[in-house]
């Protein structure tokens, strides 16, 4: 990343003189730091913070966008006890729980492999990386919407492939349509868009274990087993867990390619946390009630937000 | 007396190993963690019931412990 | 995949498990390329081809995909066709072997515009407050740093439904919905903080003795932002830049919920471009493709960065 070469700069080093810093004329640097701030912190207080403390209100309330001229009624907690004991809610918190730990966990075993493989630096290696790369950069609603076609029964590619390999008739099974299949069909899919990710965070792990500890090891004649074992994932585990974080909190609120792929069905087996929230703010317009959901959601959010700061910090000192 | 002295030293080092900001932030990391565990687990709705209480507590807890110096 | 050899030095893989790791990775490229293969291929099938079974790999490749993307087109009799003079153009032609006429120009080059427009503003406006501010974070002692750091952050990672929702009563009090700037601005104030923290850490790495060089000789701080720093942070700027397009250009969950008509990018108008008796997949296809490409071209222009976009600037190799 050294590609910020400076040859034009040829400033030689001169002595601070003190008539010198009275020509540095103009703003001081403290006014100068507000003035490059600032703008940035009010666009985030005016478009995240206001809506958010107005969210937080309106989560203590009854108000419903759509009756927008109803009298208010003040309710105090009571739509955060009713999402907290709703079995309804608690079900679609599992579906998200589902669709969170098996993404993760395929994401990670094969981002892992390949960034494993690839650090084996064979012939081509950056090339085949940047293709393997390009799902992640892809409009997940757009794609996932792709593979709705992948996935229809008689005619999609995908069906196909898995009819022309276990034998079974193209037609026989929907991915999208049936209650076990289709929490599989979106997992499928964010693993194939997401994997790229997890692959190229520990690929940057696996680079970043010096040489020298290997030589070492091989020095004591530990097998490559065993190297791998106490060296190389031990060492690659913050970058592990950097990305597992990352996943986690990004599949926690996946939104854009279920509401495509599923919407929610059939019946409400695929409902992430993120859908049913957009069906009662948005289709039923409880906005109190969705702005309580919301709130829940958000504060999870930010606790884990907080948890991959750390996980980033501990990285950069790398 | 000397028991005295002694408890208090050891208070006193307790506190200093303790109230520091790295077992504070693993701990609440600890709270944020079980909380979201809680919010998903399938097994006792109470547990469901309780997360969010207990993530909003860790989260609280992260953000004033970050402030404790190192 | 044991490294028999002690020959070899520990680091250097053996040939044999190179090309064992070599075979396995490619093999995965491919696997993974097949979906986005198969929607080139679809967007050059015919109706009929699309929806074959098997599914088909050799077809008379046909551009009635992007035809019945860019226009609409309603059914008549043939005798009224008949009537008719010449088709205008290779896509009338097209729709009347179907017993179709042209009947005007789609929505899908208004949402198309409305992408292009949204995600450069956005862009633009994000990189410009996201350079001032990284400089800022960078060069100068910033009360709460760290918090207001994370917090700059924190606003990315809210889950974009939860937002929604009063950013939909906050837009629809002050006449901003369904409106590009409305849009606009909320795809830069999303945009800003991964702006910020990238920016900071490419500023991060120019010394600074290069501004305290000019400020002695006379430059004024800002001068020497604008004439040293910026110049040498041309390049994380434009990767930075490029980020914040693919980020605004895939958008998708503020796009469906806060647009209509008006303001509505290509990715929720794609899915909802319907033939008769259901989905038209060749339109479908051309129009994700054509939506795609623009993407992929990038995304190998910006293959170097690609680890620090990811990563909010922490990881840098």
């Amino acid at each position: 990343m050294n590609d910020l070469s400076a040859p034009s700069i040829t400033y030689r080093a001169v002595p601070v003189r003190p008539a010198v810093a009275r020509r540095i004329r103009g703003l001081s640097d403290q006014a100068l730091a507000w003035l490059f701030i600032t703008p940035t912190i009010v666009l985030l207080l005016a478009i995240n913070v206001f809506p958010l403390v107005w969210a937080i209100y309106l989560s203590f309330t009854n108000y419903r966008a759509n009756r927008a001229n109803a009298p208010t009624i003040w309710l105090g907690t009571d739509w955060y006890r009713s999402i907290l004991t709703d079995p309804d809610i608690w079900a679609a918190m599992q579906v998200t729980a589902h669709f969170v730990i098996w993404t993760v966990l395929i994401e990670t075993v094969l981002g892992f492999g390949l960034a494993f493989l690839i650090d084996k630096k064979f012939r081509g290696h950056g090339m085949w990386t940047t293709i393997i790369l390009l799902p992640m950069m892809l409009s997940p609603a757009v794609v996932g919407n792709f593979w709705t076609f992948l996935y229809q029964p008689q005619i999609g590619l995908f069906n196909y492939v898995v009819a022309f390999v276990t034998g079974r008739d193209a037609s026989s099974f929907q991915m999208l349509g049936d209650v076990t299949l289709s929490p599989w069909a979106i997992v499928i899919v964010d693993a194939w868009m997401w994997t790229p990710y997890v692959m190229l965070i520990c690929l940057a792990g696996l680079r970043s274990i010096p040489d020298y500890i290997y030589e070492a090891a091989e020095v004591d004649r530990a097998s490559n087993w065993r190297q791998f074992w106490s060296i190389t994932l031990p060492m690659a585990l913050p970058f592990i867990m950097l990305a597992v974080l990352f996943r986690g909190i990004e599949n926690f609120k996946m939104f854009d390619m279920v509401n495509l792929l599923t919407g929610g069905g059939p019946g409400s087996t695929t409902e992430v946390a993120s859908i049913t929230l957009k069906r009662a703010a948005f289709e039923s317009w409880r906005t109190g009630y969705s702005s309580a959901f919301a709130i829940i959601l958000f504060v999870t959010v930010f606790g884990l937000a907080n948890i991959y700061v750390k996980a980033l910090n501990r990285v950069k000192n790398r | 007396m000397s028991r005295d002295a002694n408890t208090s030293t050891l208070r006193r080092d307790l506190a200093d190993r303790i109230l520091r900001r790295g077992p504070l932030e693993a701990v609440a990391t600890t709270i944020i963690a079980a909380g979201v565990v809680m919010l998903m687990q399938p097994f006792f709705l109470t547990l469901y019931s309780w997360s969010f209480a207990i993530t909003l507590f860790g989260t609280v807890m992260f953000t004033i412990v970050s402030k404790v110096r190192e | 995949m044991s490294v028999a050899n002690a020959a070899h030095s520990v680091v250097e893989p053996s040939a044999h498990a190179r090309r064992f790791a070599g075979l396995l990775v490619i093999l995965y490229a491919i696997i993974t390329m097949i979906p986005l293969v198969w929607i080139v291929l679809t967007s050059f099938k015919s109706p009929d081809d699309a929806i074959s079974y098997p599914p088909k790999i050799l077809f008379k490749p046909s551009v009635e995909g992007y035809c019945n993307l860019f226009t609409t087109r309603s059914r008549q009799t043939p005798e009224f066709i008949q009537t008719l003079g010449q088709p205008r153009g290779l896509c009338d032609s097209i729709a009347r072997s179907r017993n179709m006429v042209v009947a005007g120009p789609s929505n899908y080059v208004p949402r198309f515009v409305n992408s292009l427009i949204i995600a450069f503003g956005s862009t633009m406006l994000a990189v410009a407050l996201g350079t001032l501010s990284a400089y800022g974070f960078s060069r100068f002692r910033v009360p709460l740093k760290d918090d207001l750091l994370f917090f700059i952050l924190s606003t990315r990672m809210m889950p974009p439904i939860a937002v929604a929702i009063p950013i939909y009563l906050m837009y629809r009090t002050l006449g901003l919905s369904d409106t590009r700037l409305g849009m606009i601005l909320l795809y830069t104030s999303v945009n800003v903080s991964l702006a910020v923290w990238l920016l900071k850490g490419f500023i991060d790495e120019i010394p600074r003795e290069y501004e305290e060089a000019a400020m002695i000789d006379g430059y004024t701080r800002f001068q020497a932002f604008v004439k040293v720093v910026l110049p040498q942070a041309t390049t994380g700027i434009a990767a930075t830049a490029i980020f914040c397009l693919i980020f605004a250009w895939n958008e998708y969950a503020f796009a469906v919920l806060l647009t209509s008509g008006n303001a509505q990018t290509a990715p929720p108008f794609i899915p909802i471009i319907i033939g008769e008796g259901g989905q038209d997949w060749p339109a479908v296809a051309a129009g994700t493709t054509l939506f795609l490409v623009p993407i992929v071209v990038f995304t190998v222009l910006l293959r170097k960065h690609l680890l620090r976009g990811i990563t909010f600037g922490a990881v840098r190799k």
